[in-house]
């Protein structure tokens, strides 16, 4: 049988065919590749029945800090027996020459080696020699491993090994997993250079590619565009820049409504627009804004462009520019606010918008589409609760249940245009509107908790995404 | 939205029955309110700026009674008219700030945390209604610290009184210049040598509105009596201020005077109710259920409305304070409210229209997909960028930048006439990445028109050390010509200080430049701390591929 092996494969074998028993480390050395192959190597070869993998576990011994300090002083009793050499000492007397915990390991020692005897004198304890303190197993054990490391083989009282281990930092154990590679009888005999070669190393690391791709925000956006297409919906286009009379005044926000401000909405520096509107547009939603808001509606404001905080100025145009009977519609595109950026703020995200006129256009139909589109999201928990907006009533928001943050979510907002707004506009039927972030969907996709890391075009994470 | 932190066990208290905790939380948000966070027997509520009585307890226990059917209907507000309560308005006021209005609160007790409240609504009152003060403002007093009858009048700048919180006689300028809400709301009387205050019969400074009240009247846990003034440009709004605190103090267990008011222009508050007479087939026809007109008169009670079946019509009451109903559109939501939002079954009714994508999306989306098949990664950056990288790192001409006024934020403060330079802005962002680095964006660019013309863009960018113009070039052909079979050309151009000289030129298709293309200039390379070559173009798709 003519067998393929891996350069590594080869080398491995030819080494070990000259000389047995040999750790990977041995192995690398001698055939100059490096561990991770040698590793690889033994594993196909052992795969393969040709080589056998021995593990055993080697435990060694040397001295700790404390078993160097005994072995060129002694132990802690000992040094006591050496201080009590001459005459009997107190325990004050021992202490203050033992620093530390010694003492008390001193006295113990020497006690249970019956070296001493305590005698209680007045309120002091006097220690004096007993008998003549002869080396101890441990003590032997000591100078017997000195500063040599010894194997467990080579410890020939275990019972002093087992006292002294037991004693803070005087031996150092070690263990050790080794691995002996040998061959077996059928690789022993093979002859690797007739074995045919130009086998490759097909588990070594390799460069990484990235794949071009969307942006993943992009993705959604356009899954998103898609369920509006699946709905019956039909896109419409419109300027980022706008009026503030499509913007604001014909959505029935009044003139001096802070929303207006410039602290929260982008106006354009000397821009504005001549003819916002057709005459009888700007007459008629000009005398709803006295009449209900009572003020005095001024042309001029109307005039000013903004950046568009909402896609509803694009969806309003279109209906009183098209007087569609039947239709549903929707925009879809970047707005603005003029806002602090920070983790969940950005002064320009993507915003969807679809509405819907003629048949079937009742608060009800409007929930039903709701759902339909956040099932389709794959998202089946839906609640509606009642929520404000300017320019719709009844306005309603959707509460979505997120599984992986195990709570309730408020997603998209909808209503039904107010006739204040549609009225003006000569729309007569009712208008169900809807819509909301793109971003935030996007970021419970994406598990993101920063919503700028969109707009960072950060490689690592668009690559990785 | 606004918000407010309430304790729940006081709501309890303040709807009464037995009520428990997890009903109110329950029906909360059915009321159009969201809890924001919960910690203990403390909530924080988001409610909306067009319901300025749910930011007391007060007015949130007036609400929840109605949905848990506690209470039902309109709390009816008697007004005294005994007692010699007045207030004389002076000519001298007409050209700064013309409406007083107001009335006298009597008979009850607010504790610290309930005078906090209102102090908080009142807040809120004057950035909404008030726009800032300007349109109207309230002013709480002490009734018994002051003899009546008062005046509305205007006094000079030097005139001294001790502000609330204050321990010293100011001057009106003092004040103006020394105190938060001087310094606040000062622009509201602008320059005027004289300001307005209301003085008492012993002549006491009792207000100079819209700033601050006077140290006086201050009103505390021990006050049983509140004058509640407001002042304002705008009558209507004035008395829709009065009207709210009105409904709140009312919970609160208060009665009222008639505050007498007489001069030009002015008139005591009626504080009327409004009659709206509407068919119920409309509430039918837009919430899509069929409801029966007595049904809908309990909704309508539900939400602390009056109402009755008259013929085949319903009569509506609405409070003063409820002035955010505007028409039977309004009724509609608050039948919606009354009966259970969460008792309305969504209906999916079959789609009558086709849905299609708009041209410019469809071919914009080709023009993406070609890229990425050539290897290009989408980037996606912001339409509001920095003069910096749009115009000074990149050298690019400057003339007809577009600013938005007062950016809170310094890298969005100019509208992007181009694409490119964000993309380098991308590269210098990521130089740590490995390379080759291929980017490509398709958005809006903005230039001055008619106001503004608004068209999409290309923009492709190549960076590693052997790139060349030659390898952007094919690219730039290959994108044009793919799906789209433009054949395009490139031609010499004259000096652009984006690109190296004698390494870039103008694309043109059919005789029209539609674009650029080059390499990038070390010299703008450096700004961007970019060490590598970087090739790019940009094109206008607008007229191009789409109209």
């Amino acid at each position: 049988m003519s067998q393929v092996f891996h350069d590594i494969e080869k080398k491995i074998l030819e080494t070990l065919q000259q000389v047995p028993n040999q750790t990977p480390e041995q192995l690398s050395t001698n055939t100059e590749l490096s561990i991770d192959q040698v590793r690889r190597g033994i594993e196909w070869l052992r795969l393969k029945d040709l080589a056998i993998v021995d593990e055993s576990q080697k435990i060694t011994f040397s001295l700790g800090p404390n078993g160097l300090d005994s072995l060129k002083n002694g132990l802690p009793e000992r040094k006591l027996i050496n201080m009590l050499k001459d005459e009997p000492k107190t325990f004050d007397q021992i202490r203050s020459a033992l620093s530390g915990a010694g003492f008390n390991v001193a006295i113990a020692n020497a006690k249970k080696n019956g070296w001493i005897k305590i005698e209680k004198n007045n309120s002091e304890s006097l220690v004096s020699i007993k008998e003549k303190p002869i080396e101890t197993p441990e003590e032997k054990l000591l100078s017997f491993i000195g500063e040599k490391t010894i194997s467990q083989e080579q410890v020939s009282n275990p019972l002093a090994m087992k006292i002294l281990l037991s004693r803070p930092n005087y031996i150092i154990e070690t263990s050790e997993k080794t691995k002996t590679i040998s061959l077996t009888d059928a690789a022993l005999s093979l002859d690797t250079s007739a074995s045919s070669s130009g086998a490759i190393d097909v588990e070594a690391d390799v460069p990484s590619i990235f794949a071009a791709r969307t942006h993943p925000l992009q993705d959604t956006i356009d899954e998103i565009r898609e369920i509006f297409v699946n709905l019956g919906f039909s896109e419409i286009l419109g300027n980022m820049t706008q009026s503030s009379f499509w913007n604001f005044d014909a959505l029935f926000t009044p003139q001096d409504h802070p929303a207006r401000e410039l602290q929260d909405t982008f106006y354009l520096e000397n821009l504005e627009s001549k003819n916002p509107a057709t005459s009888s547009q700007i007459k008629n939603v000009s005398s709803s804004h006295n009449k209900n808001w009572k003020y005095d509606w001024k042309l001029s404001e109307s005039q000013k462009m903004v950046l568009r905080t909402h896609t509803t100025c694009v969806t309003i145009k279109h209906l009183a520019e098209q007087k569609p009977e039947n239709a549903r519609i929707f925009s879809l595109g970047r707005v603005f606010r003029n806002e602090k950026v920070s983790y969940k703020h950005l002064v320009e995200f993507n915003q969807i918008e679809g509405i819907v006129i003629g048949n079937n256009t009742t608060l009800r139909d409007l929930m039903g589409i709701q759902k339909e589109f956040y099932k389709k999201l794959g998202l089946t928990k839906v609640k509606f609760w009642p929520t404000f907006f300017p320019y719709t009533e009844p306005s309603l928001q959707t509460m979505v249940y997120n599984e992986k943050l195990g709570k309730w979510i408020e997603l998209f907002g909808m209503g039904i245009f107010r006739p204040e707004v549609t009225k003006p506009l000569g729309i007569d039927k009712p208008v169900l509107a809807w819509g909301g972030g793109i971003e935030r969907i996007a970021m419970l996709k994406y598990e993101l908790d920063d919503v700028r890391e969109f707009y960072n075009n950060n490689l690592s994470w668009l690559r990785g995404a | 939205m606004p918000v407010v932190e309430l304790n729940i066990n006081r709501i309890r208290k303040l709807v009464s029955g037995n009520v428990t905790r997890k009903q109110i939380l329950d029906v909360l948000p059915f009321l159009g309110l969201d809890i924001e966070s919960e910690e203990g027997d403390e909530i924080r509520i988001e409610y909306s700026p067009n319901r300025p009585d749910y930011s007391t307890d007060y007015g949130i226990a007036t609400g929840l009674q109605g949905l848990l059917g506690i209470k039902k209907g309109i709390q009816k507000t008697p007004i005294k008219k005994k007692g010699n309560y007045s207030i004389k308005v002076d000519s001298t006021v007409t050209k700064i700030r013309p409406y007083v209005t107001g009335i006298i609160a009597s008979n009850g007790k607010l504790d610290d945390v309930a005078i906090k409240q209102l102090m908080n609504m009142q807040e809120d009152l004057h950035d909404g209604i008030g726009r800032k003060r300007k349109k109207s403002s309230i002013g709480l007093h002490d009734a018994d610290k002051i003899s009546f009858p008062l005046t509305y009048t205007t006094v000079s700048r030097d005139h001294k009184f001790i502000p609330l919180n204050g321990s010293t006689e100011q001057t009106i300028d003092e004040i103006l210049a020394n105190t938060e809400v001087g310094q606040n709301y000062g622009s509201v009387i602008e320059n005027a040598k004289n300001v307005p205050i209301i003085f008492d019969s012993d002549q006491n400074t009792i207000s100079f509105p819209p700033i601050i009240n006077s140290g006086l009247t201050t009103v505390t846990s021990n006050t049983k009596n509140i004058l509640i003034e407001v002042t304002g440009i705008d009558k209507e709004a004035a008395e829709d201020m009065l009207s709210v605190v009105i409904s709140i103090l009312q919970t609160a267990g208060f009665e009222f005077n008639e505050l007498k008011i007489t001069g030009n222009k002015n008139s005591t508050p009626q504080l009327k109710e409004k009659t709206m007479i509407y068919d119920p087939k409309f509430t039918s026809e837009i919430i899509g259920i069929e409801m029966s007109p007595s049904n809908m008169v309990t909704c309508l009670k539900k939400c602390r409305l009056d109402a009755s079946v008259k013929g085949k019509k319903i009569t509506c009451i609405i409070p003063r304070y409820r002035f955010d109903i505007f028409s039977p559109m309004d009724l509609t939501e608050e039948i919606a409210l009354g009966y259970g939002i969460a008792n309305i079954e969504p209906k999916l009714s079959p789609s009558t229209t086709i849905g299609q994508k708009n041209d410019v999306t469809i071919k914009t989306k080709l023009i993406s997909q070609t890229a990425v098949g050539l290897g290009f990664l989408e980037a996606m950056n912001s339409s509001l960028t920095s003069k910096k990288v749009l115009y000074e790192m990149t050298k690019r001409d400057s003339s007809q930048i577009i600013s938005v006024l007062d950016s809170k934020s310094q890298e969005h403060t100019i509208l992007r006439d181009s694409l490119l330079p964000s993309l380098l802005d991308n590269l210098s962002k990521n130089i740590h990445e490995s390379y080759p680095q291929k980017l490509f964006e398709t958005g809006v660019v903005f230039s001055k028109g008619k106001p503004i013309d608004e068209s999409i863009n290309l923009a492709v960018i190549i960076a590693y050390k052997d790139t060349s113009y030659s390898e952007i070039k094919a690219i730039m052909q290959s994108l044009l010509r793919t799906n789209f079979k433009i054949n395009s050309e490139t031609k010499t151009s004259k000096n652009n200080e984006l690109f190296s000289k004698g390494r870039h030129a103008d694309i043109f298709v059919n005789e029209r430049k539609v674009g650029e293309i080059g390499e990038i200039d070390s010299n703008i390379l450096e700004n961007f701390r970019i060490r590598t070559s970087v090739v790019g173009f940009e094109i206008k798709l607008s007229g191009l591929i789409f109209d």
